[in-house]
């Protein structure tokens, strides 16, 4: 019997009792419905998240900082031992303690390979900012570390001495027009240790695009942000720091993967961007799983569904089997028969679920768009990309067919003597 | 063209031995227009389904063409069955929902053949039957006359050198049924279809060339004579 026959045969068979099959192709519809809504979700989610993430770039920084050793147990409350040092060499690392100053910092990566710079994050604070005929505006200030580069809606991330990269909605309120801003000066201020606050000129480099990793932070270099640094620590203790930065020579993942090996085996650890987003995907993806999870529940529910109309169908058309053999027809197409037709209730029944899903999406995130469009902008509730639509598709095709293989089987064993006979 | 040599057939059920067929012996030539009766539990019935490699034989073996079929693989079997073998049944075993048409088309498209093929010869099954203008109708609305015609149109399509027909006319009124006695002679007849028919219709027995008849399993006897009445 030729493939094409096979498929005729199987569609014309499912099409003999019509209420029937539309029953299980609508169990299956639910199941489809649903995986692709919980899917599509997560996909939103993930999409969202990856437009706010990408507002901060560079493949050859990672941050580095002492791994503390903590005893195992979910409390940190634990008493930690303290090891006696020789407070005398400044370059001996204190065990007790995470911070570091650069020059121990500088020793740590001293025989790494492949790494070409090390900066201390300084932690700064700003206090105002404005340009010339503007109101002062309040000022998150932070540092960009050499290597990192601010995505930006007008002009470029900072890239010379003296800039300042300033978030989408302080430039809006410093000027209507953001990219009439690029080159201008603003002037800012920071408090100083007593009080006072200090103001400095600074060039608008450029206005970045909005995403939570840099909330509404204003960002300089390194080299300004070491110089705010110093007029700000007057305490004793401040050459030390929690965190480095790292410039790499390479963005190939594998030397990567080798220079966190060596930090850490002398007791650190590092991160590059893509390890902070990948532990966010990974709280995402961990999320989709769970929803999906029920979806597949549903699923499950209906492949029962198939294997019952499958297991009827083999009763009823016994003698139509019967026949078949006597004429013939092998086991082989006996079984493919009925794998085609769970096969096909398991494709309508994916097909319009996940037709039904996505029009359903789309008119939620219309919905969606309408209230809580400036809360979350750019989200949308449901994404559907094609792979995942045809994987879900697939997945579907792949339970019913499974499910079919129990009646199907039964099916290409039946004697065909005795399924003439029977009643 | 077909040949039974030491045949043996042994039903078991629930531990209890049944023997069907006891040690038959038996030759059917090329054309030969065979009938088999017996009472019903006589072997009949066994017997026809062993000769057309329905079921295997506990003992013994089933020789067609010269070949020992108890070597065969299944699909062998399958496509002996298939290109050699027509089938007619009491029950019809029709698709009543199907028409006409796809119902005869059934072992072709088993065989795989192309559609053109298809229909040419389905076309030619169902005039050599006369029923080209019903090829249309779906098989439920047809009498019982006509349904068994189809059925013979569908034994007749992939021309078979055997056809098997068990009890052809048992749900056939007496006109209509030798109606479809008289087209399966005449297959045997024109086209030199060998006819193997069980039947325990005396009547239609009669009509045949050889009458083997069975009791217990066994052959008690096996006449043969010219056809007469036909």
């Amino acid at each position: 019997m030729k493939t094409w026959d096979l498929i005729k045969t199987a569609n014309r068979n499912l099409f003999r009792n019509k209420l029937r099959t539309a029953l299980t192709v609508l169990a299956i519809f639910v199941g489809s419905f649903t995986l692709t809504m919980t899917n599509g979700v997560g996909d939103g989610m993930r999409d969202y998240v990856e437009s706010q993430v990408k507002n901060i770039d560079g493949d050859r920084v990672a941050m580095v900082r002492k791994k503390i050793e903590q005893p195992d147990g979910p409390t940190n409350s634990a008493a930690v031992e303290y090891k006696e040092t020789e407070e005398a060499d400044e370059n001996v690392i204190d065990p007790n303690s995470v911070l570091l100053s650069q020059a121990q910092m500088d020793s740590v990566v001293h025989d790494v390979p492949g790494i070409v710079g090390v900066t201390p994050r300084y932690g700064i604070r700003g206090e105002h900012i404005s340009v010339e005929g503007s109101k002062k505006y309040k000022l998150e200030l932070g540092m960009l570390s050499d290597g990192l580069v601010a995505k930006t809606e007008a002009g470029t991330s900072v890239n010379g001495p003296n800039q300042i990269v300033i978030p989408i909605g302080l430039a809006r309120a410093l000027d209507e027009r953001i990219e009439n801003l690029i080159g201008r000066t603003a002037t800012i201020g920071y408090k100083l240790p007593d009080g006072s606050v200090k103001t400095a000129p600074l060039t608008i480099s450029g206005v970045m695009t909005k995403g939570f990793m840099t909330n509404n932070n204003s960002f300089v270099s390194s080299d300004v942000a070491k110089t705010i640094f110093e007029d700000q620590s007057a305490q004793a203790g401040a050459d030390k720091f929690l965190g480095f930065t790292i410039q790499m020579e390479s963005n190939d993942p594998e030397k990567i993967a080798e220079i966190k090996k060596q930090l850490d085996a002398k007791g650190f650890e590092a991160e590059t961007v893509a390890d902070s987003r990948q532990r966010t995907y990974d709280a995402i993806g961990i999320f989709k799983t769970a929803m999906n999870l029920f979806a597949m529940v549903a699923l499950l529910a209906a492949s029962f569904g198939i294997i019952n109309t499958l297991v009827i169908a083999v009763l009823e058309r016994t003698k139509e089997i019967g026949l078949q053999k006597a004429l013939g027809m092998g086991r082989g197409k006996i079984f493919t028969i009925f794998s085609l037709e769970s096969v096909l209730i398991g494709f309508w029944g994916a097909l319009l679920g996940a037709g039904a899903a996505i029009v359903t999406g789309l008119v939620a995130n219309q919905v969606f768009v309408k209230f809580y469009a400036r809360s979350f902008e750019g989200f949308s509730l449901f994404a559907f990309k094609p792979l995942s639509i045809t994987a879900i598709m697939l997945l579907v095709c792949g339970i019913a067919f499974a499910a079919g293989v129990m009646p199907a089987i039964r099916a290409s064993r039946l004697n065909p003597i005795e399924s003439l006979r029977y009643e | 063209m077909l040949e039974a040599q030491n045949l043996s057939k042994t039903y078991t059920s629930d531990g209890v031995d049944y023997e069907a067929l006891k040690d038959i012996d038996l030759d059917i030539k090329r054309g030969e227009c065979v009938a088999i009766i017996g009472k019903s539990g006589s072997g009949k019935s066994t017997l026809m389904h062993l000769l057309a490699c329905l079921d295997a034989p506990t003992d013994g073996s089933i020789l067609v063409d010269g070949r020992d079929t108890s070597v065969f693989s299944e699909r062998t079997k399958n496509s002996l069955r298939n290109e050699k073998f027509g089938f007619v049944f009491q029950q019809f075993f029709l698709n009543g929902r199907d028409t006409v048409f796809e119902n005869v088309t059934l072992p072709m498209r088993i065989r795989g053949v192309s559609n053109a093929e298809i229909t040419t010869e389905t076309k030619a099954a169902l005039t050599a039957v006369g029923l080209e203008d019903k090829i249309n109708k779906k098989a439920k609305d047809l009498s019982g006359g006509e349904k068994q015609r189809v059925c013979i149109a569908r034994a007749l399509v992939g021309r078979p050198e055997v056809i098997f027909a068990d009890e052809p006319t048992g749900n056939l009124d007496t006109n209509t049924g030798s109606a479809v006695e008289d087209l399966l002679f005449a297959l045997n007849r024109e086209q030199g279809i060998t006819l193997v028919v069980v039947t325990h219709d005396s009547d239609l027995a009669a009509r045949c060339h050889r009458v083997i008849e069975m009791k217990d399993g066994r052959i008690v006897a096996d006449r043969r004579k010219e056809a007469t009445a036909s």
